[in-house]
């Protein structure tokens, strides 16, 4: 009897747990308001005054925030997002951009989808690619919102002009994140070394590749000098700085490709990396035999003129103390040259590695959900609560490091305020010349275009479905191909993937926000570059 | 000849007689209404294996049908719910005909595991036997060749292979790898030097393999060797004749589990390859991709496991080969035996009736007709 009753209650238990298991979660609709109003109240918090907007919920609601951005600081953020709005309960989960199992894809993407795939979506998110965030329509059209709000109106001028984030339609979809402007960092100390001047601030792209080409030359202590170290490749580059039009990478100007000014800029960098301007690679022979470690770097070797490297490894590498102490590099910042003397002379689009973010489809509260997000990314007030956060040193990551030094982006508003401050702390401990460099270079950073990958539908589509599945890049790289062998069939293959897209993520199995005359255009694109 | 053929007449009559008897026996049966006591035992039955049935159904049945439906579909899971559009056929071609990766991994995979499953099965079935011997602290050893299974699983192979410790040091893996490349064409290259640089990986695989062995070698009986050994027999005919042939169905099993094994861990690039493809944000792929992409892989185990159930099921011992051609001997014989009865039935029939039609007479060699 006894195991008749345990069997049965077994029985029962699993059937229970199956149907709790397979449940979802509980419904509603939550209730936003359908616009920005404006309307704020001051909240003094830590000595700095909060603009609390009004028009959103007073009941007591949970937002979930899924980002790859620096975990210690969002969760600062997150917060003192909680002070200003007690009502809201916001849930901070971090998975980092590339981490995934061995063969599998990226473990972001992987999280998100699980995520998703649970009915367990987060309200605000970032997306490491757009494509990913479209065709599973998590990106929310946030235009509602993004159109009535002010503050969005004082945004880096490319982010409203060019309409990063909408993807070339009339919503909002996406907006800028993090933003880490591309520079050309000179070693000013090198320059000196070898007798060549300092270049001018409005310099070219040709005085540019003729510094790199100056610059190479064998140094008098026995070592190799070089004229450029590599990690951001020129050909990306070039094809933002070529022309003012060009809106996204491979000639992208808002509504379809060109490769033609790609493969001007692929072929002279490959051809500078053929002819031994650029420093060997880490993890390679010829490093090996330069720096007389297999693992060296570069950026260590003083031995560089200028370096593409990444905004980030400025603040993380190079201005920490135990860098400054055992390397003697002086390294400033020169803005990404543009190709015409005319362009050169005046603020001009330059690549920029932007990573959006946007409220997910699923969200109940988006009008509250779009303040997080913007507190988190653009907003003056998340930019006054991050710079506190940098400027205090006592805030470390897990490794011990200042906050400072892991990863900082760059304010993407143009409030003078926040321009200020973050300046005043960025440039911390450096004499007023420097500080100069610094600050002429912040102001001219702001026409930043991302790469294709986070802001054109259909790219990263391309680059799997053609560009990297032939290794165009390694082929041009080794000298075996020319770059313009690809320019019109590349041309072609990117339009289509491009208008196949635009198609399936906007077209009237999604998001159903084309019209008929889109729709006709894009499948023209495709009947035409198919042909 | 006579007396061969009276003795199958015999048993032939006997099996006839045999199955007319059930025959009887099932018309004459009353059918008993099930008793309470029995309907209980067997409500009690169900209710004992109703966790495996539901769970079978739930975890099983439903998820292969589903993955069935989803592999004809293109799937985006989107916070609202999952959108389809149905393609038919349109992810298996595209897979086949357009996708970069997967034919080629399939043909590296279906090659490095025809490679490393006998390698695997041969090197447990010797450390099986070593284990077996009559050794000092051979529990501590048996412990010792079980510990990779329980502590290598997982992230942490995928660590120690990122850190180099699949292979041997020992073994200068970079010119052997460099030497098959020379020689042998890419696809049978890299599986093969893949071997070299794994090894220890490959070898870690045993741990089960080795356990299944050690009991199967545990329930031979002694007798047989000793029996073995009166007649004059070596250890290496002993190993042949009588192990070998008793393991045999051991070895197919440890066939069966390593190539589940090997196609199922972390460490395998088409599982990854699956699972990259259904989180991809490209329009092609999906949940459905993914699905299509799982149901041909799962095909080609499927074939790979056939392929060495062949090889181990076929081969049945000399007795058992004897007897089951002796039995479709005989079944022949009977079949030819009947044709002909049945033919010269007919032949007499015919001709009963010709003689009755036409008034045909028989010659009587008088020479009239």
């Amino acid at each position: 009897m006894k195991k008749k009753i345990v069997s049965l209650l077994l029985t029962a238990a699993m059937v229970a747990g199956l149907a709790t298991g397979c449940g979802g979660g509980p419904g509603g609709t939550g209730n936003s308001a359908p616009d920005v109003s404006g309307e704020t109240e001051e909240v003094v918090i830590n000595g700095i005054t909060y603009h609390k907007a009004t028009d959103i919920t007073e009941d007591k609601i949970e937002l979930t925030y899924f980002h790859f951005d620096q975990k210690e600081t969002v969760e600062y953020l997150a917060e003192r997002f909680m002070e200003i709005y007690p009502n809201i309960k916001v849930h901070v989960i971090y998975n980092q951009v590339g981490e995934s199992s061995p063969g599998a894809g990226d473990g972001y993407n992987d999280v998100l989808a699980a995520m998703v795939g649970d009915k367990k979506t987060p309200d605000v998110i970032m997306s490491s690619d757009c494509d990913f965030a479209l065709s599973n329509m998590l990106y929310k059209d946030i235009s509602p919102w993004y159109n009535t709000d002010p503050e969005t109106k004082n945004l880096a001028d490319t982010v409203n002009d060019c309409g990063l984030g909408c993807f070339e339609t009339n919503g909002r979809f996406a907006v800028p994140v993090k933003f880490f402007p591309t520079a050309m960092l000179v070693d000013l100390n090198v320059l000196e070394t070898l007798n060549l001047k300092a270049p001018k601030r409005d310099w070219t792209w040709s005085e540019m590749i003729q510094l790199i080409k100056d610059a190479t030359q064998k140094g008098t202590d026995g070592m190799q000098y070089y004229g450029i170290g590599v990690y951001n490749r020129l050909d990306s580059y070039y094809g933002i700085a070529a022309a003012q039009t060009i809106k996204g990478e491979f000639g992208f100007n808002g509504d379809s490709f060109d490769l033609a000014t790609w493969a001007v800029g692929e072929q002279e960098f490959s051809d500078l990396k053929l002819a031994g301007y650029a420093a060997p690679a880490t993890g390679t022979l010829e490093m090996e035999e330069w720096m007389g470690d297999f693992d060296g770097w570069c950026g260590a070797s003083g031995h560089v003129a200028l370096f593409s490297e990444a905004f980030w490894t400025f603040q993380g590498t190079w201005n920490t103390d135990a860098y400054k102490e055992q390397y003697d590099l002086d390294i400033v910042p020169y803005v990404v040259p543009a190709v015409s003397a005319e362009d050169a002379t005046k603020d001009h689009h330059a690549i920029a590695t932007i990573d959006f973010g946007g409220v997910t489809t699923s969200c109940k509260y988006p009008r509250e959900a779009y303040e997080l997000l913007k507190f988190m990314s653009y907003g003056v007030d998340g930019w006054k609560t991050r710079i506190e956060a940098y400027n205090n040193k006592e805030l470390v990551n897990a490794s011990g490091l200042a906050l400072k030094y892991d990863v900082m982006p760059c304010p993407i508003t143009k409030d003078q305020e926040v321009w200020d401050a973050y300046t005043d702390m960025y440039c911390e401990g450096m004499d007023d010349t420097h500080k100069g460099y610094w600050k002429e270079y912040f102001a001219s950073v702001m026409q930043p275009i991302p790469f294709g990958w986070t802001s054109i539908a259909g790219y990263w589509n391309f680059c799997d479905g053609y560009f990297n599945k032939i290794g165009i890049h390694d082929l041009v790289d080794k000298g075996s191909k020319k770059a313009a062998d690809y320019a019109d069939e590349g041309t072609r293959q990117a339009n289509s993937y491009h208008a196949e897209a635009m198609l399936d993520y906007f077209g009237p199995d999604k998001y159903d926000i084309l019209t008929d005359e889109q729709i006709a255009k894009y499948e023209a694109m495709i009947i035409e570059q198919n042909e | 000849m006579s007396e061969k053929n009276e003795k199958k007449e015999v048993e032939l009559l006997s099996a006839r007689e045999e199955r007319r008897r059930k025959r009887e026996e099932k018309k004459n049966r009353v059918k008993v209404k099930q008793g309470k006591l029995a309907k209980r035992d067997a409500m009690v039955g169900l209710a004992f294996i109703s966790p495996w049935i539901i769970g079978a159904c739930v975890f099983l049945l439903y998820p292969m049908g589903a993955s069935f439906w989803y592999s004809l579909n293109n799937i985006r899971q989107t916070p609202l719910g999952k959108k389809y559009t149905f393609l038919g056929q349109g992810n298996y071609t595209e897979i086949l005909f357009r996708d970069a990766d997967f034919p080629l991994e399939i043909i590296d995979y279906i090659t490095s595991t025809l490679l490393s499953v006998p390698i695997i099965v041969v090197f447990a079935l010797i450390i099986a036997m070593m284990l077996n011997q009559n050794i000092k602290a051979k529990g501590f050893f048996r412990s010792i060749f079980f510990l990779p299974v329980i502590i290598v699983s997982g992230p942490i192979l995928g660590m120690l292979t990122a850190e180099g410790a699949g292979s041997i040091t020992a073994i200068d893996t970079q010119s052997i790898t460099q030497a098959i490349s020379n020689f042998l064409p890419r696809a049978l290259a890299t599986p093969v030097s893949d071997l070299f640089t794994n090894m220890i990986t490959i070898l870690w695989y045993s741990g089960v393999q080795i356990l299944i062995f050690l009991s199967a070698l545990q329930k031979i009986d002694r007798s047989m060797y000793e029996a073995a050994k009166i007649d004059g027999g070596s250890g290496w005919e002993c190993f042949w004749k009588i192990t070998l042939p008793t393991i045999k169905p051991m070895i197919l099993l440890n066939c069966v589990y390593t190539i589940i094994a090997i196609s199922n861990n972390d460490q395998n690039t088409i599982i990854g390859l699956i699972q990259s493809s259904m989180f991809s944000g490209i329009k092609e792929k999906g949940y459905g991709y993914a699905s299509a992409m799982a149901w041909m892989y799962s095909l080609i185990v499927l074939l790979i496991v056939g392929i060495f159930a062949v090889i181990f099921l076929a081969k049945k011992d000399v007795y058992e080969r004897q007897v089951k051609k002796m039995k479709k001997a005989m079944r022949k014989e009977i079949s030819t035996r009947k044709k002909i009865e049945r033919r010269s039935a007919r032949n007499a029939k015919k001709i009963q009736k010709a003689r009755q039609k036409r008034g045909y007479k028989s010659y009587t060699g008088s020479g009239d007709y």
